[in-house]
């Protein structure tokens, strides 16, 4: 059970981390965080519930993956645009 | 609860908060993945042994070394940047994200659940059964969107035109740009 609210504790704070960044990398790494915290109370439940809970802690873990790919490759582009990775300087969306 | 898991849920919020208010970016993500040990210690504790050593190898070894790649790239250790157009607003955030662990702490607050699943230690050859029973149509469908974001992240970085078909000027402004 200590490992579920830890997982509820973990959460709130990539929720912080979200909220005070303003660089997108780090803004992403607390949504990695999040992530994480949504797996652990899957594994937790995964105890008293059955395997599911793992494999689809599983399938969360590919697809964290296949996000990160997309998100970095963003970053990426948006910085050779604007010289910047600050969210506040991408508060207007104009080409 | 024993001492050592005290000592590791403990470990895991220390390091998450390190996560979120280091102010050097690479320093973060050296949290994280110090974050990611720890995560991957607990699942192999809670019986979930296979899904431990994927943490390690894809969270711990190749997401979050990309995360450092990135940063060292983009030269963006530098986690103060910009201005900032909400002024105070860490309380705020604050209060926010404590009223999201509320929520979530009093979700779980009644809750009595009996751990007492037989998981078979959470190896692959439990895991496995499931993953091409049941779950099968789900695991072709992450494939597929595995295989999306590749040519996405492929298609997002290209630049305008190949670097040798442009003119020297042109080079020179896109080198510029790309440092």
């Amino acid at each position: 059970m200590s490992y579920l609210l830890a997982s509820a504790l973990l959460f709130a704070l990539g929720v912080y981390g979200v909220l005070t960044r303003r660089t997108a990398i780090l803004v992403f790494l607390s949504i990695e965080l999040m992530l994480n915290a949504a797996n652990l109370s899957l594994v937790g439940f995964a105890r008293a519930y059955g395997l599911e809970g793992q494999v689809a802690a599983l399938m969360v873990i590919a697809i964290a993956a296949a996000e990160v790919a997309v998100g970095l490759g963003l970053i990426v582009a948006i910085f050779r645009q604007r010289e910047s990775t600050a969210v506040d300087d991408l508060s207007e969306l104009r080409g | 609860m024993s001492p050592w898991e005290a000592l590791a849920l403990l470990l895991l919020l220390f390091s998450g908060v390190l996560v979120v208010t280091l102010k050097n970016a690479i320093h973060a993500a050296l949290a994280l993945i110090g974050n990611f040990l720890i995560l991957a210690g607990l699942y192999v504790a809670l019986e979930a042994r296979f899904l431990g050593f994927i943490q390690i190898i894809v969270y711990a070894g190749a997401i979050v070394v990309l995360f450092l790649f990135v940063i060292m790239l983009l030269y963006a250790a530098q986690g103060e940047v910009g201005f900032d157009p909400l002024v105070r607003s860490r309380p705020l955030a604050l209060l926010l994200s404590v009223g999201v662990a509320l929520v979530l702490l009093s979700g779980l607050w009644g809750l009595n659940l009996a751990f007492t699943k037989d998981l078979q230690g959470g190896l692959p050859q439990a895991l496995g059964p499931l993953l091409y029973g049941d779950w099968l149509l789900v695991l072709l469908a992450v494939g597929f969107l595995l295989m999306a974001a590749t040519v996405v992240a492929v298609a997002l970085v290209q630049p305008p035109r190949p670097l040798d078909a442009l003119s020297p000027e042109e080079r020179k402004e896109e080198k510029e740009v790309v440092r």
